[in-house]
């Protein structure tokens, strides 16, 4: 079963743009289902972090969401995490676009999905 | 003496899942300390209480939202 995630990274704001895009295809590739679409990718680019982490004060955010069979994850989750340029990352489920499932003997007139 | 039902700010803005990567929307429902505000000061319904929270905290973790305000050493 595919479940949609949604991932956000913070990577060292020292790093070039490209070696930024190198690592996202890198990690992207782990979770690339055959003939799936590519991950939607939206760079926030450099923000000053709420609180140093791993003594850096700001970093560089970038937010995908894709499709994914949860077996794949752990894989993914190890390569992130034995990178050093990611200063933190988060993988979570993405409820937002998901439809609300239907409950048995609930109604729900107004639904704007 | 009842005071009037405070309503829900989020439920007011048509908001369904509370996002936690708009840290703006979030900040508000902070103490000034940084702590999450009880939905008992906030007004906030059950269901988006429960939401906020599980936002915050994940906010919280990608260094959006400070764990503590105002907090250097």
């Amino acid at each position: 079963m595919t479940r949609q995630y949604e991932v956000v990274y913070i990577f060292d704001s020292a790093l070039e743009e490209t070696a930024i895009n190198e690592r996202l295809a890198r990690f992207h590739a782990l979770i690339q289902q055959p003939g799936g679409e590519a991950p939607q990718v939206n760079h926030w680019g450099k923000r000053t972090l709420a609180y140093p982490v791993k003594k850096h004060e700001t970093g560089y955010y970038v937010v995908a969401k894709f499709d994914a069979e949860a077996p794949a994850l752990p894989e993914f989750e190890r390569a992130i995490k034995l990178d050093d340029g990611v200063l933190r990352f988060l993988v979570v489920v993405n409820e937002g676009a998901q439809p609300v499932p239907v409950t048995a003997g609930k109604s729900d007139e107004e639904d704007d999905e | 003496m009842r005071r009037p039902q405070k309503t829900c700010a989020i439920c007011e803005s048509g908001v369904r899942v509370v996002d936690y990567k708009d840290e703006r929307t979030l900040s508000r429902f902070l103490t000034e300390r940084g702590k999450i505000l009880p939905s008992r000061l906030s007004g906030t319904c059950a269901r988006h209480q429960r939401q906020l929270s599980t936002a915050i905290k994940r906010a919280r973790q990608l260094a959006l939202l400070p764990y503590i305000k105002g907090f250097t050493g």
